[in-house]
């Protein structure tokens, strides 16, 4: 759920992140480019797909084109995994480390 | 915004799947009569698909078992190894125990158990490794190159497949190590994307010993939803450092085939579906075709009619009649299956029945491709195996027993269908040593059925084993014995609106004729007046109809009626007190009596007066309004009125209810 401080928007993913469930995701995404901080929260995600990925990667894009601040406040090691297997993790300017 | 799930898959790939176990069950007990070699592709190919399915959709154990059996007959047909029958029963028992695990994957629950693990370990100690991961021999097949670059990119459409590429890249790193690149060019708008549609493509190097065929395999499924090439890698450079991305973690794999699984219990519950060939589909579209331009002739008319173009007119209607009738036909036709799907469990049946009696049998069918109703076709199977079991178990003798009577010591047990008028026939024969008449007999003089067996005809005989509770097995064997005698095969044959017919010769065999109505969803009646109301009596219930005069009825004492019917007394049903018509006749000599029969019972409907034969559509009263004691569905008139359907067999209980009570 966003909740939006002064100018800073959290976004929460679900835990389980896929395809079938990433409607409302997309919504809060395109809804948190109107806050000039977002922040992205990764930590209880435990199912992820490409679908959910390729929806990020986007949104990545978009925020940096549109000179927002994105940042993750936390990423599950599922979500870590299945961005680095398929070569994402750098578009999705995930931190370097993988979680324990 | 999209909610496509993978489980909505999960319905056409359990079909597919128990499809092809019964291709797989067919071909194994033809390999097992000494079939050719075409037949073991056919088995690979059927375990083949299972196997890429169920990794697909998420049901690893399934995977796991199916991968054993089909490296065993990867070497079966490489001709590494030899069919014997020790393979055969070994393949036979993957076939049950797949079938197993379907059934536990539709009701959710967890597919592998202790004889699916212990089958896997045999499966793998007859291929020659013990170890199970799926990986492992494709691995391990010599390398073609030190490694692979492999340009992949999907078609939007591949995600909404339930294909997803993260695990085809999974799928690759367990071959091998990985660089991948993600390509990002086509990536569209935040507003523009579709979630369900991919936009993105990968650069993949590859390095390990991995054959083309290893990687060929992992994109096999996909190889339609995508543009794909594979190069061998020109570098023979030392194995770069593995990136980052290189990391494999099936974790999160495991996770999500847990949760594929759980959807798909969900979405079994859907009504059953019926896959329909194409060209019944084309033809269709043709009928509704050649209909709108039959209506568009007819429309003109509406515009400027005069007497003269009445000719044209008539041409008209009588085109439109014809394109109906057609187009009935055809929409039929859709339900219609053949009973070959039916027919195929009775090799294997028959093989482990008669390995059990040690008794042998040659199984014929005949008419695997008569069409029949899918509901009835459905409802069927069961008193096809009782009777099957019956010949086999009563009816075909042992093979000493054969020869000392002169017959060939292999039996014959033949299962033909057939169209007969507007029915379809299943015939089932065999060739062994008919009805006992004496045990019959006795068996029914001790039971009270009859009182004497003098002068009972061969058919009279015969009817005697549809009562409930008649069974002569001396010994209950797992065959008979469980309480399920022909009555119940009678009775679920009458259910369908069909009929049993026996005939048999001492010493020559027995024929169980089963006659069925091609659907359900048409009946032949006959529509009775009641006071302002209509009903259809179905056809295959009347026996017949007669005009009573007013001293034939007598009333008893509890406030029902009789009437003598040749040598009988009938109870009386009075639709219209039944139904609360108002305005109907009350004196009996002014109206009909309809005597109809159900589950060997006779009764009497009083109505007003017939009013002629009619094919009626079956409208379900339960979906348009309640369930009513008494009626069987409705039915639109030509007048666009509603007309309700007697159940027979309903008003029979409800009249014997009262009866009692």
């Amino acid at each position: 759920m966003g909740a939006k401080s002064k100018s800073e928007t959290r976004v929460s993913m679900p835990a389980d992140c896929r395809m079938a469930d990433v409607g409302e995701l997309h919504t809060q995404l395109k809804s948190a480019l109107g806050g000039s901080q977002i922040v992205l929260d990764g930590t209880t995600v435990d199912r992820v797909d490409t679908a959910a990925l390729q929806l990020l990667v986007v949104f990545q894009h978009e925020a940096r084109k549109r000179e927002r601040q994105v940042q993750w406040a936390g990423v599950s090691a599922p979500l870590y995994d299945a961005a680095s297997q398929l070569g994402l993790a750098e578009a999705l300017a995930l931190p370097a480390k993988k979680p324990a | 915004m999209s909610s496509i799930s993978i489980a909505q898959f999960h319905k056409v790939f359990f079909e597919e799947s128990l499809e092809g176990l019964d291709a797989m069950e067919s071909a194994l007990l033809a390999l097992d009569d000494g079939g050719d070699a075409e037949l073991v592709h056919s088995i690979f190919r059927a375990a083949h698909s299972i196997k890429g399915g169920s990794a697909t959709f998420g049901f690893p154990d399934m995977a796991a078992l199916t991968h054993e059996a089909e490296s065993l007959l990867d070497q079966v047909r490489d001709g590494r190894r030899a069919i014997d029958k020790s393979i055969i029963e070994l393949m036979l028992r993957t076939v049950d125990c797949l079938r197993g695990m379907f059934d536990r994957a539709q009701s959710g629950q967890p597919l592998a158990d202790a004889d699916s693990e212990n089958l896997k370990q045999q499966l793998a100690a007859a291929v020659g490794h013990n170890t199970p991961a799926a990986a492992a021999k494709i691995a391990a097949k010599p390398a073609a190159s030190s490694g692979w670059i492999i340009h992949f990119r999907p078609h939007a459409g591949m995600l909404a497949g339930g294909n997803d590429p993260l695990r085809l890249l999974r799928e690759l790193a367990a071959l091998g190590q990985l660089v991948v690149e993600a390509q990002l060019d086509r990536v569209p708008t935040l507003d523009a994307l579709d979630p369900s549609e991919c936009h993105l493509g990968w650069r993949i190097e590859l390095t390990g010993a991995v054959s083309q065929d290893a990687i060929k395999t992992v994109f096999e499924w996909v190889e339609d939803e995508c543009d794909l090439t594979i190069e061998p890698l020109v570098v023979a450079a030392p194995p770069p450092a593995p990136a980052v991305e290189a990391v494999a973690a099936p974790a999160a794999g495991a996770g999500g085939a847990a949760g594929t699984a759980r959807n798909a219990a969900a979405s079994s519950n859907d009504a059953g579906s019926v896959r329909v060939a194409i060209d019944k589909i084309d033809g269709l579209i043709d009928l509704v075709g050649e209909l709108v331009i039959t209506q568009a002739m007819l429309d003109q008319f509406r515009e400027d009619f005069d007497a003269s173009r009445l000719a044209l007119l008539q041409h008209g209607l009588a085109q439109l009649a014809r394109h109906t009738r057609s187009l009935q036909e055809s929409v039929m036709g859709i339900r219609m299956l053949p009973i070959g799907s039916v027919f195929n469990r009775f090799p294997r049946l028959v093989r482990d029945l008669s390995q059990k009696l040690g008794k042998q049998v040659k199984l014929d069918l005949v008419g695997e491709h008569t069409e029949l109703d899918k509901t009835v076709l459905e409802k069927i199977g069961d008193p096809l195996v009782h009777l099957v079991r019956n010949a086999i178990d009563h009816g075909l003798e042992m093979p000493d027993k054969r020869r000392a009577a002169g017959k060939n010591e292999v039996g014959t047990l033949r299962l033909e269908a057939f169209h007969r008028g507007g029915s379809i026939v299943v015939e089932i024969s065999d060739d062994g040593a008919g009805l006992n008449r004496e045990a019959i007999v006795a068996k029914a003089l001790q039971k009270g059925l009859i009182k004497s067996g003098e002068g009972l005809s061969d058919e009279a005989v015969g009817e005697l084993i549809f009562q409930p509770g008649f069974s002569t097995a001396a010994v209950t064997t797992d065959l008979s014995g469980r309480g399920v005698g022909m009555d119940v095969v009678r009775r679920n044959v009458v259910d369908l609106g069909g009929n049993v017919a026996i005939k048999s010769r001492a010493g020559q065999g027995t024929t169980f004729t089963i006659t069925l109505p091609l659907t359900l969803a048409i009946i032949d009646g006959l529509r009775a007046a009641v006071g302002g109301e209509c009903y259809i009596v179905p056809l295959v219930s009347i026996v017949e109809s007669v005009q009573l005069p007013a001293d034939a009825v007598r009333s008893v004492t509890g406030g029902g009626e009789l009437f003598r019917f040749r040598g009988e007394y009938l109870p009386i049903v009075r639709l219209h007190q039944q139904f609360g018509c108002a305005d109907a006749r009350q004196q009996i000599e002014e109206g009909l009596v309809i005597v109809v029969e159900a589950d060997g019972t006779q009764i009497g409907l009083f109505v007003d007066e017939l009013v002629g034969q009619q094919q009626a559509v079956v409208k379900s009263l339960e979906a348009n309004y309640r369930r009513v004691d008494g009626i069987s569905g409705a039915t639109i008139l030509a007048d666009g009125s509603v007309a309700l359907i007697v159940d027979v067999a309903g008003l029979i209980r409800l009249q014997s209810r009262r009866k009692a009570a």
